[in-house]
C-alpha cells in the first residue's frame, strides 16, 4: 500500500501542470450560448489534439494519449486543479461514442469518425432514453426496420444533450419487436439533421436548454452505421455505459474537492450575524464535514483505480463511487446556497452574468452548480438505479 | 500509488481470520464479556504465538518487520469480530516500548503474550504529575482498564508505561461495551518508565491509535453489511426474502457505500500516519469522522434491518451499536475531529 507516485508519474505530474498553466483557457464561454460554447470547445480540443493530451484514454493506435491508468488521473487531477474548462459539448463523442467505436465499431468507422472525434470537429450526442425508457433503458421502443440498404428509423429520444448542435448521434433502436427486450436492440451512428428528424429544446430547471427531444418519422440510416451486430446493441451500450462509470467521473470528482475548498474561502468573507459563516459553529462543522468526505472521494477513487489497474477492467464498485459522489456534490451545493443567504436572491434563468450585478455574479454560479447538480442523482443511472445496482451485483441480494 | 492490499497483507488477513473463527467465535466472545482478566490467558498467548502484537515492530525488537499498515488489517479482522480485551494498548504499548529502546522485559512480555496493556490516551481525569520516574494522578474511562496489566500513558508531551503496582489502582464499572470494560486508572507516585519525552512521539502514537481504533470500525462496519445482506437473504416476508425489497436493498447499498468510504479513508489515513506525511493528523481527522459516521449509521441501520430479532440480547447486532459507539466517544470523538478541522481552517 503507497500513497506515492512514481518519480516518472511526478515528471508526467510536473509535464502536465506546466502546460495547463501555459494553455488551458483563462476564460469560460457563456453557459446558455450554445453556439459560442461549441465553438470554444472546437478550438480548446484542438490545443488539447495538438499538445498530445487529447483521448488521454484513448489507445494510441487511434489517436489518443495511450495513457495508463496512474497517468489518466494524474491528467485528470491536474486538469480539475487549474480549474481547466471541460469540452463539455464533447463529452459524448470522446467519453462515449469514441470509446464504443474503438471496442465494436468497423474499420471503416473507426477510420471515418475517430480522428474527427479526438480533434474536436465534431460534436455527438446521445440516442438512449425515451419518455417510456429511463431507468429501464432496455425497455425502448423506438423501432427500425430494416429496408434495402437502410435502417428505417420512427419513433422519439428524450433527454439528448446538444442534439441541437450535434452532428452524429449514437442511437438505440429496436430492430426485433419479437425478441426478448435486451435482445432486439441495435446500436447505429445517426447523422444529425437527416430528412425526417425533428429536435426540440428542452429548458431544464437551471435554466439552459443544453437537452432536447429528438423525433424521427421514418429516418432513412444507412445499414453499413450499425455497430456491432444486428440486435447486439445491449451488449455495444453497455461496453459504453460502464467506461462512463468507470473514469470518465474522475475530474467531476476532483473538481468537487476544489469547489469544497473554495466553498470555505466564501464562508470565511460571508457575513453571518456578527461574524462570518465561517465562525459560525455549525456552519464551520458542516463544511469540516463536507472537506472529510471529498478527502474520502478521492482515497476512495485512488482505491478504485488501484482495483482497476491490477484487474484490467472497470469495478462493479464505481458504483458506489457514483452513487457517494452524487449525493455529496448537493449537499456542498446545498450548504453554499445556506451560506451565501440572501446573496442566491438574485439569479438570471437566462444564464446571462452581465444581467446580474457583478457583486452578485459569484452567488449566480453557486446558484447554477446548486440547480445543476439536481440532475446528477438522474442522469447515466438514477441514485435508485444505482442502489439496485449495489444490492444485486455487488451485495448478491434477490431480486 | 497503490490502496489495494498486498499479497502479504491478504495473507496476515487470511491467518489472522482463521486464529479468530477458531478462538473468538461469536460465542466465545460472548462469554469472554464480563469475564476476569485471567479469562484472556489463553487467546492472547495464542495470538501472541502467531505475532498479533510485534507484527508492525522491527525484527530486532522482537517484531515481524512490518508497519502500521500490516496493523490495520489486523485491527480490521478484530473489530470484524468485535474482539473482546485490550488490543489496541498493547499493541500500542509494543509500540512505544520498542521506539524507546533498551527496553528489559516488558516489551518481551507483551510479545509473548504475558502481559496487557491498556492506552490511556484521552485527557480525562486531568493532569498527571511525572515527578522522576514516578507518576501521579488518574486516568478515566480507560478502555480495557480491568483486563490491562500495564499502562500506556500518552500525555501531551510524554509517553509512560506504568506496569501494574500496589501504587496503582483501577476502579473498573460495567460497560456499555462489553468488549471493551472501561475503568478509572489512578496512579498514587506509581513507579513509571519514561518512554519520550518528545512531542513528535505523543503525537505519533496518538495518530496510530486513531488510525488502528478506525480499522477496528472498519472491520464492525464491513461485518454489519455482511450480517444484513446474509440475514437479508433468508428472512422472508409477504413471500419473498426482504432483500428483495427496494427499502431493505437500498439501506443495505447506502451500508455498502459507507463501508467503502471509511474503509477508503482509513487506508489513506494509516498510510499517511505510516509515511509520517505532512497531512497525516489531517488524515487521521478524516478518516475518524468518516468511520464514526459510517459505525453508528450501519450499526443502527444492521439493528433495523434484523427487525425484532435486532432488538433482542441474542441477535449480535447491538455488540456493533455499543463498540461503535466506544469507538466515537474515545481518542477524539467525531466532534472533536471536526472542531480540530474547522480551527485548520480558521487559522489558514
Amino acid at each position: 500500500m503507497d500513497i506515492k507516485f512514481t518519480p516518472e508519474e511526478e515528471r508526467f505530474r510536473d509535464e502536465v501542470r506546466a502546460w495547463l498553466s501555459q494553455n488551458a483557457p483563462k476564460t469560460q464561454p457563456p453557459e446558455h450560448d450554445l453556439k459560442t460554447r461549441s465553438e470554444f470547445d472546437r478550438a480548446w480540443q484542438s490545443t488539447l489534439f495538438e499538445a498530445g493530451y487529447a483521448g488521454i484514454s484513448w489507445p494510441k493506435e487511434y489517436g489518443g494519449r495511450g495513457a495508463s491508468l496512474m497517468q489518466q488521473l494524474i491528467w485528470y487531477e491536474e486538469f480539475a486543479r487549474a480549474g481547466a474548462y471541460e469540452p463539455s459539448t464533447l463529452f459524448v463523442g470522446l467519453n462515449h461514442g469514441g470509446p464504443t467505436l474503438i471496442a465494436r465499431g468497423s474499420e471503416a468507422q473507426k477510420a471515418f469518425h475517430l480522428p474527427k472525434i479526438l480533434r474536436g470537429e465534431v460534436i455527438w450526442c446521445q440516442g438512449f432514453s425515451e419518455p417510456g425508457a429511463g431507468s429501464d433503458l432496455g425497455g425502448l421502443s423506438t423501432r427500425a426496420v430494416i429496408d434495402g440498404d437502410d435502417l428505417v428509423v420512427t419513433g422519439q429520444k428524450i433527454w439528448t444533450s446538444f442534439a441541437q448542435i450535434a452532428q452524429f448521434q449514437e442511437l438505440l433502436v429496436r430492430t426485433d419487436p419479437e425478441a426478448p427486450k435486451h435482445k432486439g436492440i441495435t446500436w447505429v451512428i445517426c447523422p444529425m439533421g437527416l430528412p425526417g428528424m425533428e429536435i426540440r429544446e428542452i429548458k431544464t430547471m437551471a435554466g439552459g436548454s443544453d437537452f432536447c427531444e429528438v423525433f424521427y418519422d421514418e429516418v432513412r440510416i444507412p445499414r453499413a452505421n450499425i455497430v456491432g451486430a444486428l440486435n447486439d446493441g445491449w451488449n455495444v451500450a453497455m461496453s459504453t455505459l460502464s467506461f462512463e462509470r468507470g473514469t470518465a467521473f474522475l475530474s467531476e470528482q476532483v473538481r468537487l474537492t476544489r469547489l469544497v475548498d473554495q466553498l470555505i474561502e466564501m464562508a470565511r468573507h460571508t457575513p453571518l450575524g456578527a461574524g462570518t459563516a465561517l465562525a459560525d459553529d455549525e456552519v464551520g462543522r458542516r463544511l469540516a464535514l463536507l472537506r472529510a468526505e471529498v478527502e474520502a472521494l478521492r482515497a476512495m477513487t485512488y482505491r478504485s483505480v488501484s482495483r482497476t489497474a491490477r484487474t484490467g477492467v472497470p469495478s462493479a464498485e464505481a458504483s458506489l463511487i457514483r452513487l457517494f459522489f452524487s449525493e455529496l456534490q448537493q449537499r456542498v451545493f446545498a450548504l453554499a446556497m445556506e451560506i451565501l443567504g440572501p446573496e442566491i436572491l438574485a439569479w438570471d434563468a437566462d444564464g446571462a452574468p452581465s444581467r446580474v450585478t457583478p457583486e452578485h455574479a459569484g452567488a449566480a454560479s453557486w446558484v447554477s452548480h446548486h440547480l445543476t447538480a439536481f440532475s446528477s442523482t438522474i442522469a447515466a443511472g438514477s441514485k435508485d438505479i444505482q442502489r439496485n445496482i449495489i444490492g444485486d451485483r455487488i451485495l448478491g441480494l434477490p431480486r | 500509488m497503490d490502496l489495494m492490499p498486498t499479497a502479504e497483507q491478504d495473507a496476515i488477513r487470511e491467518s489472522v481470520r482463521a486464529f479468530l473463527d477458531k478462538e473468538l467465535p461469536m460465542s466465545r466472545v460472548r462469554a469472554l464479556m464480563g469475564a476476569p482478566a485471567d479469562a484472556y490467558s489463553d487467546l492472547w498467548r495464542g495470538a501472541a504465538s502467531l505475532g498479533f502484537f510485534g507484527l508492525g515492530l522491527p525484527e530486532r525488537r522482537g517484531g515481524a518487520g512490518y508497519s502500521l499498515t500490516e496493523e490495520m488489517v489486523l485491527c480490521e479482522e478484530l473489530g470484524r469480530t468485535v474482539a473482546p480485551g485490550p488490543w489496541l494498548g498493547t499493541i500500542l504499548a509494543a509500540h512505544a516500548l520498542a521506539e524507546a529502546g533498551n527496553d528489559g522485559s516488558a516489551l518481551g512480555q507483551l510479545l509473548a503474550g504475558e502481559l496487557r496493556a491498556a492506552a490511556c490516551i484521552d485527557p480525562w481525569g486531568g493532569a498527571l504529575r511525572v515527578e522522576g520516574e514516578r507518576v501521579t494522578g488518574t486516568r478515566n474511562s480507560v478502555l480495557g482498564a480491568g483486563l490491562a496489566d500495564g499502562f500506556l500513558v500518552v500525555d501531551d508531551a510524554a509517553v509512560l508505561f506504568v506496569p501494574a503496582h500496589r501504587a496503582v489502582s483501577v476502579a473498573a464499572v460495567p460497560s456499555l461495551d462489553a468488549t471493551n470494560p472501561v475503568g478509572s486508572v489512578t496512579f498514587r507516585d506509581a513507579p513509571c518508565r519514561i518512554l519520550s519525552r518528545d512531542r513528535d512521539a505523543a503525537a505519533r502514537l496518538r495518530r496510530a491509535a486513531i488510525v488502528l481504533s478506525c480499522a477496528d470500525a472498519v472491520g464492525g462496519t464491513a461485518r454489519t453489511v455482511e450480517m444484513s445482506v446474509e440475514y437479508a437473504k433468508v428472512r422472508q416476508q409477504f413471500g419473498k426474502p426482504i432483500g428483495s425489497f427496494q427499502a431493505v436493498k437500498h439501506r443495505c447499498a447506502d451500508m455498502a457505500v459507507r463501508a467503502e468510504v471509511a474503509r477508503s479513508a482509513t487506508i489513506y489515513a494509516t498510510v499517511s500516519a505510516r509515511d509520517a506525511t505532512a497531512d497525516a493528523d489531517f488524515q487521521a481527522a478524516v478518516a475518524k469522522v468518516l468511520c464514526a459516521n459510517a459505525y453508528l449509521q450501519n450499526a443502527a441501520d444492521n439493528v433495523q434491518n434484523h427487525g425484532g430479532m435486532g432488538y433482542t440480547w441474542e441477535c449480535d447486532a447491538h455488540l456493533y451499536v455499543k463498540r461503535a459507539r466506544a469507538f466515537d466517544a474515545t481518542f477524539g470523538s467525531r466532534r472533536t475531529q471536526l472542531d480540530a478541522l474547522v480551527a485548520q481552517f480558521r487559522a489558514a
